[in-house]
């Protein structure tokens, strides 16, 4: 009853609108129509039609007939490649988000001690992080060489003779985690300035009592940054799953490496779609995909609460 | 409040809209302006068709060739204007796909000859049977091409050219190993006695390397079929012919290469081919290297000193046929054209004698027309004489439709050969069975 009584005076409300109040609340609409033309035309409807879709054997030019579930238990039950693809995903971001995380923290770290020429270096640290894109890939490419390659090369300096990187199966994914290790700037760059955010008189008074260097960093910086790791891990994570590129420049003609080692999960699903016009196929998979990271997602949301640290505390 | 009139939110949306309408148009990136026919103007003369012809051929050398040729043929006639459209290797099909399925395609495609019968299954494009009852044209072309534009017995596209891999050797590294650089090697037997002739070493380290079967273009597909009698992975029933002896012993034939040199040795070397003058045979790294015809203008660019010479690749022993792998380019009409009488009298242009000849002299590439990759101008370049002499060892195969994706099945079982993670015969045999799993889910 109340609510009922709530709408009722926010409908008198509504007519109570001055017709200047109005206009002004039309032009408000008008101003983000481009915005939702947007959200409902490029992102709302293409994933409804999508999801619709993936329940048809859809090929974009010669049919769209319903068929049930049947994309989802081909998927499960008799794709060797559709497992492949989610192995290789899952072993790449299982590995890349908590080494590029805490890669970029330590780097973090390192380039806020105050010494003399820190502009430069965090310049140099940064740069990678510029750049991208297909370049950067034939770049390590010929960095990952194995005969002639800089890595090999130091490796060799050493004393170990590096692997064929991007031809042996096992070192494929590594290979590619390593150069993701190389960008790191751009994370490396919040934690910087929430670093930079983190209050000195909370230092100052745990070094008069005598807490170490590790402790002070323990209990004091790690929670102080908590929130902006939590940020990066969940964009990581995100970002991680969207792996493409690397698989298809990476290798021959993106036919997926040495024995298929970097199928990932969207550059089957790309073949799938654009190689064979498995249109609805690959729409199933994509939301598998989908559904897999607002999972990860949500655990993620739920294990934060343990970790990580609001100042003012929550809500 | 009167100043917002004229910015008026109606007058940004406009704007954002039309910036967005535009962006999405696919503009043709470029077109060989009009023809200067003369028939316009006045009401009097024929109404012309434009017609779109998507093409990926924009680089230096071939876009002029094919603009000249469409040049000529806008000029040959004046009803119908070609307008060229190049769009680049990695967005062609896709736009296509997209246009196809947007009902305003192009005209006339140039597309890969390997999925005719998949693009034809799935209404991509135009069956040409109606055309080809009245102008015959199907004895111009090469047999094993015409085969493979064929969906359910009727033709979906045109050949237009092809290719064939023969074997390149160093007459000057010949003459070095003390082999005489007019006697290419002819069985497999000859092609592994030669090579170990030709391998120069300092110490463990390989200067050069006499041959490595799976270096350049001729991967273990291509050896599969050389090695088994010409038959590729599926027969004339759409049937597996993966696991046969054949092609395990040719597997088995394969790895004893890569157990020779080393795996490191092959994949270090690998890695460090590049093209032009680091090209490896044009280097000098390989002396004896599998390329296609139009390989040789890459040699005629960057190894003017290098004295060569080419054969068919070698066969298994003496009477197992030279057999080499060919693929190639075809023209179509995507579904959905809007002048596709049009694109026909273009299409058959194309493919016609004049129009192959010029593509041939001009690229030394293969064409489909048979009349033209015989003529006797382009023929006096050797190479390209021995290129169209090995069309009659070529294979170029149709896939099933129920296996296409099949080579994600295949390809990791042959690289785990080379890995030593699997036999020759448990690969063949996973490749099988997956590809017939494959094959069963799909009917």
């Amino acid at each position: 009853m109340k609510t009922n009584a709530e709408t009722l005076t926010q409908k008198k409300k509504r007519k109570k609108l001055s017709p200047l109040a109005r206009r002004e609340e039309l032009q408000g609409y008008l101003f983000i129509l481009p915005w939702l033309v947007g959200l409902f035309g490029i992102t709302l409807f293409p994933m409804l039609f999508s999801l619709y879709g993936s329940f048809t054997n859809y090929d974009v030019t010669s049919r769209m007939d319903f068929i049930g579930l049947r994309n989802y238990t081909r998927m499960f039950a008799s794709d060797p490649l559709f497992w492949k693809s989610l192995y290789n995903t899952l072993y790449y971001v299982a590995l890349m988000v908590p080494l590029t995380t805490i890669g970029s923290v330590l780097l973090a770290l390192m380039l806020n001690e105050r010494i003399a020429g820190m502009r430069v270096f965090r310049t140099i640290y940064y740069l990678p992080a510029v750049l991208s894109g297909v370049g950067v890939y034939f770049l390590w490419i010929q960095l990952l060489n194995p005969s002639s390659g800089l890595i090999n090369t130091l490796l060799g300096w050493v004393g170990i003779p590096g692997p064929a990187w991007l031809s042996d199966p096992m070192w494929t994914k590594p290979a590619i985690i390593m150069m993701k290790l190389w960008g790191v700037g751009g994370g490396m760059l919040l934690y910087l300035a929430s670093l930079q955010g983190v209050p000195s008189q909370l230092y100052e008074s745990a070094k008069l009592d005598g807490a170490s260097a590790f402790r002070r960093f323990w209990h004091i910086t790690l929670p102080m940054i908590s929130p902006v790791i939590f940020f990066d891990v969940v964009t990581s994570f995100i970002g991680g799953f969207q792996i493409f590129q690397e698989g298809y420049v990476m290798t021959d003609s993106g036919n997926g490496g040495p024995m298929g080692s970097l199928l990932f999960y969207n550059l089957y699903m790309w073949n799938q779609a654009f190689q064979l016009f498995d249109m609805g196929y690959a729409m199933a998979m994509a939301w598998v995909l989908f559904v897999i990271v607002l999972l990860l997602t949500l655990i993620n949301l739920r294990m934060s609460r343990r970790w990580v640290y609001y100042e003012g505390g929550e809500d | 409040m009167k100043s917002t009139r004229f910015f008026s939110p109606l007058w940004l949306l406009t704007a954002a809209l039309l910036l967005l309408v535009t962006a999405c148009t696919p503009e043709s990136r470029s077109s060989n302006g009009a023809p200067a026919a003369g028939t316009n103007d006045d009401g009097s003369a024929t109404e012309k068709v434009t017609i779109d012809f998507w093409t990926f051929w924009g680089s230096e050398t071939r876009r002029p060739i094919i603009e000249k040729i469409i040049e000529d043929f806008n000029q040959s006639q004046d009803r119908i204007v070609v307008k060229h459209t190049y769009l680049p290797f990695g967005d062609i099909w896709t736009k296509n796909l997209a246009s196809i399925a947007a009902g305003n395609p192009a005209d006339v495609i140039i597309n890969d000859y390997a999925d005719v019968n998949l693009r034809a299954s799935k209404n991509q494009n135009t069956n040409l049977s109606e055309y080809l009852s009245q102008d015959d044209i199907e004895k111009q072309f090469y047999p094993e091409l015409w085969k493979n534009v064929l969906y359910n017995d009727e033709a979906y596209a045109l050949p237009f050219n092809t290719d064939t891999r023969l074997l390149y050797y160093n007459k000057e590294a010949f003459r070095e190993a003390g082999l005489d650089p007019e006697q290419p090697p002819q069985t497999w037997e000859q092609l592994e006695e030669y090579a170990k002739k030709l391998d120069k070493k300092t110490g463990s380290q390989y200067d050069r390397v006499g041959f490595y079967p799976l270096w350049g273009d001729f991967g273990v597909d291509s050896w599969l079929i050389n090695g088994d009698g010409g038959n590729g992975y599926f027969n004339e029933n759409d049937e597996t012919s993966i696991n046969t002896p054949g092609k395990v012993s040719t597997l088995e034939w394969l790895k004893s290469w890569q157990d020779r040199l080393g795996r490191q040795t092959v994949d270090a070397m690998k890695a460090d081919f590049g093209s032009g003058v680091s090209d490896p045979f044009i280097s000098g790294k390989v002396a004896m290297y599998i390329q296609t015809g139009t390989y040789n203008t890459q040699i005629e660019e960057f190894g003017q000193d290098l004295d060569i010479g080419v054969a068919p690749i070698p066969e298994r022993e003496e009477g197992s046929g030279h057999w080499s792998s060919g693929g190639g380019f075809v023209v179509e009409i995507p579904k959905g054209a809007k002048h596709p009488d049009e694109a026909w009298e273009f299409m058959k242009y194309l493919t016609g004698v004049d129009a192959q000849k010029y593509w041939a002299l001009k690229n030394f590439d293969n064409v489909a027309n048979i009349e033209a990759a015989e003529d006797p101008e382009a023929n006096e370049n050797a190479v390209y004489k021995a290129s169209v002499e090995n069309l009659a060892n070529t294979k170029v195969f149709q896939v099933p439709l129920s296996a296409s994706g099949y080579k994600d099945l295949i390809n990791p079982h042959m690289d785990a050969v080379f890995l030593g993670k699997e036999t020759p015969e448990q690969a063949l045999q996973g490749a099988e069975k997956d590809v017939q799993a494959l094959m069963s889910k799909s009917k």
